[in-house]
């Protein structure tokens, strides 16, 4: 095994101490700078940020080595690495994910619109020394991720319903991991996520979106990789100030959760195979809450998380459907809803409560409610009816009723959804229902 | 590419003041094959007009660049503040390896005691600091040279050009 690991000293690559990087020129003069940004990638490979065409560059373009100072910020540790240049990549994960630390790190030491990354230098690292003099005790860590992240498999595993594995996926962030402030996501092709689970916010944030490309989240799903950030920054923050022209907008906007000053983030794709289910975001009110170890542990909860996602959605089992069951008749004021089919709104009076998908569910439920009497229904109903129009495939269907029961839940206007067995659950009306079609 | 001794200074008084600060110091030489050698400096003895700069560095950790400078001369050495990224370089092919005096190790002192207040006020504990710059007085030694050139180097469009007067 080599004697370079990287992997141990990623502690170095937090950006708490600036690294130290020396380059020669084809004359033998030394050149020697500070450096924002170290990357780690493998235990052989880091990239480092080029955000300027300077001497070091023009070194690295000539001789293709360098030397790298890092410093442990927990033991003071200095270590010497040894770099041979291999190539610079200005699209794609990597690229992206430097790119979105650096907005961090640019806000952080007042360097908004200096500091912009041209491309991000990809090196091999062919030796590593650490040098020998004073070293502070290395403290204790704060938990064992990897305990953590089994014990919390573990209890991921053991969810039979979709809605208890985002609670329990939350439940875990918050009990192993010390995270408290979270969300979960689903992905809605093409190109937009919806929240379908939150924790540590005022406002559930339920049903709120975001498009992909957007903000932390949106990147780290565009670019199925995750992102972390460590300060705070403007620059991936949620714009909706676009979206908000007029009344109509407005009322169809469910505001995204988030802390009002988030100075750590991270956003981590939930894929299962290279298909992206959603994406699972974390923030704290503390700069650099967040590190490598933390990112690995939640890159492979979501592995399970999806896998997880995976196996509830497709274990659908063939039962015959359950005979419809008249229910009696509701007394009260009654409640208006309204569908506008342009979109697949529906409001609750004036009140907007949801759209798309989970929209027309919801309006072909109480449709077959009032017109049938029905309020027994199955998944497996809904998955055939082509006035839904669900795709073929991974059409996110127990996600969006996740989704949609939480939305009813939440607004408390007499209607639930309330599971009766796996892939069947019940209507629940309180109130007579006037429906309403708006094309 | 010594300077005669009747050239104008590289840098002015606010530059001289700047490097015997509570700046971070990172020192480079070149070895044979051109591969790059670094340590911290602990320290910077500044001649009043700027002709000549020693910079003091610990035996064990700058074994090799003590060598490379025996065989080549070549040195560069960042300054820098971390509060505010103010940064220069200084270059030189005529660096030499030198013993301290008393009056060094006092700097080296100082140094270290206007590092770890530069460091506070960025919330870096002194513990922290102290262990960066820790080395045993007898274990110093000074890297001394007459600096051939000067370079700005803090972040923004004159990165990397050569060092003016007031910057």
């Amino acid at each position: 095994m080599s004697r370079v690991r990287l992997d141990t000293i990623r502690e170095c690559f937090e950006g708490v101490i600036p690294a130290i990087i020396g380059t020669a020129d084809a004359d033998g003069m030394p050149n020697v700078s500070y450096l924002t940004q170290v990357q780690y990638i493998d235990p052989q490979h880091i990239a480092l940020s080029y955000q300027f065409f300077n001497k070091t560059r023009a070194n690295i373009l000539g001789s293709r080595q360098a030397r790298l100072m890092v410093i442990s910020p927990l033991t003071a540790a200095q270590y010497l690495l040894t770099l041979e240049f291999l190539r610079t990549e200005t699209s794609g994960s990597l690229f992206e994910s430097m790119k979105a630390k650096l907005s961090g790190i640019a806000s952080q030491v007042g360097m908004s619109g200096v500091f912009q990354l041209l491309g991000s230098d990809v090196y091999r690292v062919t030796d590593m020394v650490c040098l020998q003099g004073a070293q502070l005790p290395a403290p204790p860590p704060p938990l064992n991720r990897l305990a953590e992240l089994r014990n919390s498999a573990e209890r991921l595993r053991e969810c039979r319903e979709l809605d208890r594995l985002f609670d329990e996926t939350l439940n875990c962030l918050n009990e192993k991991f010390g995270i408290a402030h979270a969300m979960l996501l689903m992905h809605e092709a093409p190109a937009r996520l919806y929240t379908v689970a939150s924790r540590g916010y005022a406002e559930s944030g339920v049903g709120s979106e975001i498009a992909l490309g957007e903000g932390v989240i949106g990147v780290a799903a565009r670019e199925r990789t995750p992102i972390r950030i460590s300060h705070m920054t403007s620059e991936y923050g949620y714009s909706r100030a676009i979206r908000s022209q007029t009344a109509d907008a407005q009322a169809l906007e469910i505001p995204l959760p988030g802390l009002a000053e988030s100075r750590s983030q991270m956003a981590v794709p939930i894929l299962g195979c290279s298909r992206l289910m959603g994406i699972l975001y974390v923030e704290s009110p503390q700069d650099l809450r967040f590190t490598y170890d933390d990112e690995d542990a939640l890159v492979t909860l979501c592995a399970q998380l999806a896998m997880q996602m995976h196996i509830l959605q497709e274990a659908e089992p063939e039962t015959a459907q359950q005979p419809p069951v008249p229910a009696p008749a509701p007394e009260g004021a009654p409640l208006l809803v309204r569908h506008f089919t342009g979109n697949d709104s529906v409001f609750f009076g004036d009140d907007y409560l949801i759209k798309g998908v989970a929209g027309a569910v919801l309006w072909r439920l109480v449709q077959d409610y009032v017109q049938q009497g029905r309020s027994s229904f199955s998944n497996r109903e809904l998955r055939l009816d082509a006035r839904l129009r669900l795709p073929d495939v991974n059409d996110n269907l127990e996600a969006r009723l996740v989704l949609l029961a939480r939305r009813l839940a939440e607004r408390g206007a007499g209607i639930a959804i309330e599971k009766t067995g796996r892939g069947h659950f019940r209507l629940d009306v309180q109130r007579p229902l006037q429906l309403q079609e708006v094309a | 590419m010594s300077l005669p001794a009747t050239a104008a200074p590289l840098l002015d008084a606010d530059q001289i003041a700047f490097v015997r600060g509570g700046v971070s110091i990172s020192v480079a030489t070149c070895g044979s094959g051109g591969l790059p050698q670094l340590v911290r400096g602990i320290g910077c003895r500044a001649a009043d007009d700027g002709s000549l700069f020693t910079v003091f560095v610990p035996e064990p950790k700058s074994q090799q660049i003590q060598r490379d400078i025996f065989a080549n001369g070549a040195i560069a050495v960042a300054f820098t503040k971390p509060s505010t990224h103010r940064t220069l370089q200084l270059k030189s092919r005529e660096a030499r390896v030198t013993a301290l005096t008393p009056a060094d190790v006092a700097l080296v002192h100082a140094y270290r005691d206007a590092f770890v207040a530069e460091l506070a006020a960025i919330g870096m504990r002194e513990e922290l600091v102290r262990t960066l710059l820790a080395a045993a007085d007898e274990e110093l030694v000074g890297l001394s040279f007459r600096p051939s050139d000067a370079f700005t180097q803090t972040p923004g469009p004159k990165a990397g050009q050569p060092l003016k007067a007031g910057e």
